[in-house]
């Protein structure tokens, strides 16, 4: 038992991770948290669904096409919801992405129709360690988890675009100013964001159910993480979503599974309180 | 300093029609229209909750239809276990939810800015779980049922009308309150603190102090909404009292203006119409409802008040130009 919900939490705490991993993205780039993250997680499960289950493809080339799908929904979504309104308030930036969040969800039951849908998982089946039986899903999810990391590690901190989007996160008029097309370094930057949040959607989609309210109960979830974690840091961003996964799992079998939710953000509030800065701290202190 | 600021005539007269015809509204309207403006009016008290915290204190909270469900429950269960009457039931939601709101903030106001919008939407979820599993004091997912209607001095309101009326007088009531505030000590301070609250801190301002009056504030405000909808609908169900109610809360005083009251009854009309109006369209309205919000925002970051009163400025400019012209 202990095992299983071991592995099950390592797995669902990774996905938040991830998603978490994509907000953090956008916020060191732009400076704004994005509400729309957890309907970028729906949709990406939608269209791997539509490759996987109407188009017939096997379940790994449907995730990569989803995840091509949804970097071209986070361009759109830079250029609907954040840059035109670059000059204006944080505040009305965080609405317009709750409005681009009510047009995607709705926009999908419209689309795919408002009955939970299932697609094939990466490998079907089980296997029983030390008396545990752990479903080969919750291993894969966890290995593509890994690999998506190194992936995003190697782009990052190994390639030119890399160095254009880090560029671009530390100062956005210096980058300017030494010829970095700014515009198409923060739109690679949503691009990226949801694409890795596009595969989490459908890793995910076998386990919880694809449904449009999905993105609204992983969303904060990610949020947690991310708080927990400490703010801006991606390292910190995966730590909080394991830790998140295995509080949900491991309070949903031993303490109250009513009370699931409200467990997590029991620890939200712990880590506020007693570490306001999360596990990973920023190095820069307020400035008047 | 003291500045006296002068009326706008045009503003002032545009308040003052608008209040009677709507006061005027169940005279003609249908019963339906009238029950959708006593909802409209609730989800106004709750938009001035978030004017009074992110207009005024510019601190962004997702908790405030948790609030309204605090005052809600508080309402029914003063309504139903307790022989208190209406005016008990009223006065204890909002002195209680005030009193929560006040001990909440005292304890999420160490967290700045974005933390604390955070720490507020974790503790949506914490009382929207609470109501939904506390079966003692919500009914838990059942819910609580039959709620009498408003009444005082033996008098009740059993119509959509007279019902109408009490929540129209607690508008009316709220907003002189909130523009007294706003010309009060108390309210400069909270202004100080949402332009710079380490200046505001080193001018004598207690910023914690002063963040958790101001919760307390918008928990009073989210309190009386919550009796009003008690007594309104009769009926209370842990899935009203959700994270996405406060989303809207947010998105109606986004679109109207965070500057004035004036900006939160703009978008409360503004969204009241447009998820009435698209309501004949069915499965698109939503839809129609997220583009416009966009839209709207990439047109007017500062919400409709705040272009009308650039263009308000800008026609002014114009006049006195002519004007100077012409001597």
């Amino acid at each position: 038992m202990v095992i299983q919900l071991l592995v099950s939490g390592i797995a669902v705490g990774i996905v938040y991770g991830l998603i978490a991993m994509g907000m953090v993205l956008i916020f060191r780039t732009v400076g704004i948290m994005n509400f729309a993250q957890g309907d970028f997680l729906m949709f990406g499960g939608y269209f791997a669904y539509t490759f996987n289950q109407v188009l017939g493809l096997p379940i790994v080339p449907a995730l990569i096409l989803a995840s091509l799908c949804m970097g071209a929904i986070g361009i759109l979504f830079m250029r609907t919801s954040y840059w035109a309104l670059r000059g204006a308030q944080a505040k009305a930036i965080i609405v317009s992405a709750m409005g681009a969040s009510i047009v995607l969800k709705e926009g999908a039951r419209l689309l795919w129709g408002s009955i939970p849908l299932s697609l094939d998982k990466v490998k079907e089946g089980s296997v029983t360690i030390a008396g545990a039986t752990i479903q080969w899903q919750y291993a894969a999810i966890i290995a593509i988890a890994f690999l998506l990391m190194l992936l995003v590690y190697v782009l990052l901190e190994k390639t030119f675009i890399g160095y254009i989007m880090q560029a671009t996160a530390q100062d956005q008029y210096m980058s300017s100013l030494s010829g970095i097309p700014v515009v198409v370094s923060i739109g690679m930057t949503f691009a990226l964001s949801a694409a890795i949040t596009g595969i989490c959607g459908g890793l995910l989609a076998p386990i919880f159910f694809l449904s449009n309210t999905m993105g609204a109960t992983a969303g904060p979830k990610a949020f947690a993480a991310i708080v927990i974690g400490g703010f801006g840091s991606v390292p910190g961003a995966i730590i909080g979503g394991l830790i998140v996964g295995l509080v949900e799992q491991f309070g949903g079998a031993y303490i109250s599974s009513t009370y699931q939710l409200v467990l997590i953000y029991v620890v939200l509030i712990i880590f506020l309180m007693f570490r306001p800065k999360g596990l990973f701290q920023e190095k820069i202190q307020e400035k008047a | 300093m003291l500045q006296k600021k002068r009326i706008h005539p045009l503003p002032a007269a545009g308040a003052a029609v608008f209040a009677l015809a709507l006061a005027a509204a169940p005279g003609f309207a249908s019963v339906y229209t009238v029950h959708v403006l006593s909802v409209a009016m609730i989800s106004y008290l709750c938009v001035l909750s978030v004017y009074v915290l992110l207009g005024l204190c510019g601190q962004n909270s997702f908790a405030q239809a948790g609030l309204w469900g605090v005052g809600a429950y508080l309402a029914g269960n003063v309504l139903l276990k307790t022989p208190g009457g209406s005016a008990a039931a009223f006065l204890a939601a909002v002195g209680g939810t005030a009193l929560v709101a006040f001990l909440l903030g005292f304890a999420f106001f160490r967290l700045r800015q974005y933390y604390f919008t955070f720490a507020s939407i974790g503790l949506m979820t914490i009382l929207n779980g609470i109501f939904m599993n506390w079966e003692a004091f919500s009914g838990g997912a059942v819910g609580m049922k039959g709620i009498p209607a408003f009444s005082l001095f033996g008098w009740t309101a059993s119509t959509e009308q007279s019902k109408f009326y009490v929540i129209f007088a607690v508008c009316l009531a709220a907003t002189a309150l909130i523009l007294l505030l706003f010309r009060s000590a108390l309210g400069r301070s909270f202004m100080a603190i949402r332009d710079n609250e380490m200046t505001a801190d080193s001018m004598g301002i207690n910023s914690l102090l002063t963040k958790s009056i101001a919760f307390a504030i918008s928990g009073a405000l989210c309190g009386a909404a919550g009796a009003l909808y008690a007594s309104l609908s009769g009926y209370l169900s842990y899935q009203s009292f959700t994270y996405n109610q406060s989303t809207i809360y947010l998105i109606m005083i986004m679109i109207g203006g965070t500057m004035s009251p004036v900006g939160a009854i703009i978008g409360t009309c503004v969204i009241t119409l447009l998820q009435e109006g698209f309501r004949s369209l069915q499965d698109y309205m939503q839809l129609i409802y997220g583009l416009g919000v966009i839209i709207l925002m990439i047109f007017q970051p500062e919400g409709i008040l705040g272009g009308g009163r650039a263009l308000y400025e800008r026609l002014a400019k114009r006049r006195e130009k002519t004007e100077a012209g012409s001597v």
